[in-house]
């Protein structure tokens, strides 16, 4: 059987990609995953390290399964036979550690037979080729899944040849004396791991971060805060999407107390300026908009689509309006589709792309 | 969940149809509408407050508010199923309630999102399958309602004052008085699923006579001076609750008789007083439940279970009796438990040595249980006689 569809990405956006497809019916043999990690959590893994994460900030529903339920919570106390999971997530407070999300995703991986459908190739290149797509010597596929990940680390201008500057998404260790720039989920957490290993804190901010649970507020996980986002006009939503992706972390003890107990001490403070501190870790996050990212720069350019901003601009289920059609499907996933889905970097986001583009498969007559 | 209001009706009509189905499938079983009427109660309230309240108060659903929410719609349903009148009982419709609340939550946690992939972020909604159940249900539900209340039997309330009897019931109905309504010369029931409600009978040969109908409840009336009995069931099946028999005059007049209907379902008299009279409750050949009633000044027995009965006696308080306080006779299998008996005077007149005070007594091959029962004043205390025993638990 030859492929018609194909994920470009081998990460967590093309793997519960991947899986939603063999839930409705594909075959391994049908799909093609052209990536160049055949370990799907290869690139997320070891982030979470760099930054000590121990658990996910998502909730029970977080996961790469095809189906929402059962999701972690669920699974978990039905294990445990106990009850508690399930009353943690009806509040909101259940969080499932970085290690059982590591576990679910390789177990998944023997189970969807990820590895048969995976292909080791780099992807510079999509080109529209009559009714479906051609990756340069990599085939011609009907229907495509872009789910590229980010396109690369952040660093302030001023850091890039700093040798006391590390990312906090790189390996690092602390030292006595520490700078953290940036504001959101990444920096929070190095502030308390850089405390916790003793080191003297300084968080060098250019605004209060939000404190909220999610980065986005949860009306617009489903249709009813997506209808009205999908409703503004373009300006309007580049506006929108800026500010859901200033800094953000969440409420709650777990955070002020270690930072109020440290600041008491003269172990923390913010500051506005670098200020001569032994280490200074960028949590600043990805580089954002679609000019980083090579293969979607060259779909731009080739196919001239419209953009705002850093957004390419899509349909509302994800897809490229000018490259899909009855026949054919392009699809982002991943941080680039935050143009039809705001919270499309999560776990949740990535399934509503894979959702969409499943659908799309399965009905096609051509498929 | 963030449901949009389509999601939030389409939802919640979806995981209507179990218990709907539930409904329809009980209401003839029982003979009884209230499970549809009380479905469709719920369902309605359950959509206007979708409608006014929850889709403009709660962009966002936690999971933990359906407790709550649950408990509010609650409240309103059994509000409305009693300003209805819709006749159902607490604890089963309570029950109705609660299992399609279960059956709701488990829809949308579980069976929903594994029906529909994109059911979540779809905020609730169904699809074509959500478009064809919010256009049928709203009306399904009218056809199915409205049906019920067409073919429920007719209430018929009576004013209050003096109504001239007898009251002849031949056919289902619920007849409900008012604070002084008076039925004089009694009322004669012969049809099946009649409900008689608040009023009074006064006089009659029986007070209220039921003939061969089943499924007969009579709540909260009062009979004085029947003739004969006070009540009266000959092959019946009737539940009676919270009567009061009195002024009895006759030497032979009994204040509820049941009898005869040892094939059918189980009777209950529960929360009478009984006043007066040859037998205060006195059931032949008939399976019955009798509890929580208070009889008293009885002239040969107070509660008598006889000619092979079946069934309990329970919470009952006897006082005053001439000779017997509660006995089960010939044959009968009696389970007489936590009663208060007290002052059962002996019977010396009668020359009967069975009826000298006895407070519990089993007699002619009977076979009474008997378990925490109080007896004070009673000189004849426990008794068996001809071959009947009593059994202490």
């Amino acid at each position: 059987m030859t492929a018609r569809v194909a994920i470009v990405g081998s990460g967590l956006g093309g793997f519960v990609a991947y899986a939603t497809l063999r839930h409705s019916g594909l075959e391994p043999a049908e799909i093609a995953v052209l990536g160049v990690d055949p370990d799907p959590a290869g690139a997320w893994r070891p982030r979470a390290e760099a930054i000590r994460q121990k658990l996910m900030r998502s909730e029970s529903n977080g996961h790469c399964w095809p189906t929402s339920f059962p999701g972690f919570a669920a699974r978990e106390a039905a294990r445990r036979r106990d009850l508690a999971p399930l009353l943690l997530s009806v509040c909101d407070r259940y969080r499932p550690t970085v290690d059982a999300f590591l576990h679910h995703v390789d177990e998944l991986r023997a189970r969807s037979r990820w590895d048969e459908s995976f292909r080791h190739a780099r992807v510079e290149r999509v080109l529209a080729a009559g009714d479906g797509f051609e990756f340069d010597g990599h085939g011609s596929f009907r229907h495509v899944l872009l789910a590229p990940g980010h396109p690369g680390l952040a660093r302030p201008p001023a850091l890039e040849h700093d040798p006391r500057a590390v990312h906090a998404y790189e390996p690092h260790e602390y030292a006595a004396r520490v700078t953290v720039v940036g504001a959101g989920m990444a920096a929070a957490t190095e502030w308390l791991n850089a405390l916790d290993a003793g080191a003297e804190v300084v968080s060098v901010r250019r605004r209060e971060p939000a404190r909220r649970a999610l980065n986005v507020a949860r009306p617009l996980f489903t249709k009813r805060g997506l209808g009205p986002f999908h409703a503004t006009d373009r300006g309007v939503r580049a506006a929108l999407l800026r500010r859901f992706g200033e800094p953000s972390y969440p409420p709650g003890r777990t955070w002020d107390a270690p930072l109020a107990a440290a600041a008491r001490e003269g172990r923390f403070r913010i500051e506005p300026e670098l200020n001569g501190m032994d280490q200074v870790i960028c949590a600043t996050g990805f580089r954002r908009g679609f000019e980083h990212d090579r293969l979607l720069a060259r779909l731009v350019a080739e196919h001239g689509l419209e953009t705002e901003e850093g957004w390419i601009v899509l349909a509302d289920d994800s897809t490229v309006p000018a490259l899909t059609d009855r026949k054919r499907t392009l699809s982002l996933a991943g941080t680039p589709a935050q143009w039809a889905y705001p919270a499309a970097d999560t776990l949740v986001g990535m399934k509503y792309a894979a959702r969409r583009f499943a659908r799309r498969v399965t009905m096609c007559p051509t498929r | 969940m963030s449901y949009t209001l389509r999601g939030r009706l389409e939802t919640r009509l979806a995981a209507a149809l179990a218990p709907f189905l539930v409904a329809a499938a009980l209401s003839p079983i029982l003979h009884v509408w209230w499970p549809l009427e009380l479905v469709g109660v719920m369902l309605a309230i359950g959509l206007a407050l979708d409608v006014a309240l929850y889709h403009r108060l709660l962009p966002y659903q936690p999971g933990w508010a359906a407790l709550p929410l649950g408990l509010l719609e609650l409240g309103l349903t059994m509000a409305a199923a009693r300003a209805l009148e819709l006749n159902a009982p607490l604890w089963p419709a309570v029950a109705l309630f609660a299992g399609s609340w279960l059956v709701l939550q488990v829809l949308a946690h579980a069976g929903l999102p594994l029906l529909r992939l994109t059911w979540p972020e779809d905020g609730g909604e169904l699809g074509r399958t959500g478009r064809v159940i919010s256009a049928t249900a709203p009306a399904a539900l009218l056809v199915i309602v409205g049906t019920a209340w067409a073919v429920e039997p007719p209430t018929v309330r009576l004013a209050a004052g003096v109504h001239q009897g007898p009251l002849v019931l031949d056919h289902a109905q619920t007849v409900i008085g008012r604070p002084g309504t008076v039925i004089r010369g009694g009322i004669l029931i012969t049809a099946d699923d009649v409900t008689v409600r608040d009023l009074t009978v006064r006089g009659g040969e029986y007070g209220i006579e039921v003939d061969g109908a089943e499924s007969v409840e009579l709540e909260d009336v009062v009979v004085e001076g029947a003739e004969l009995d006070g009540i009266n069931v000959r092959r019946g099946q009737v539940e009676i609750r919270d009567c009061m028999i009195r002024s009895l005059p006759a030497a032979f007049t009994q204040g509820i008789d049941i009898s005869f209907g040892f094939d059918l379902k189980p009777s209950l008299v529960e929360r009478c007083t009984v006043v007066g009279g040859l037998e205060g409750i006195v059931t032949h050949f008939a399976k019955v439940m009798i509890r929580d009633n208070h009889v008293s000044n009885t002239e040969l027995r107070a509660i008598t279970m006889t000619e092979m009965s079946m069934g309990s006696i329970e919470d009952n308080e006897v006082d005053g009796a001439l000779g017997v306080g509660i006995f089960c006779g010939d044959f009968s299998h009696c389970e007489i438990e936590d009663n208060a008996v007290s002052d059962v005077e002996p019977d010396h007149e009668s020359g009967d040595r069975t009826r000298l005070g006895v407070a519990i007594q089993a007699h002619y091959g009977a076979e009474a249980e008997l378990q925490g029962n109080e007896i004070l004043r009673s000189p004849g205390g426990v008794a068996a006689y001809v071959d009947a025993t009593i059994d202490h638990e």
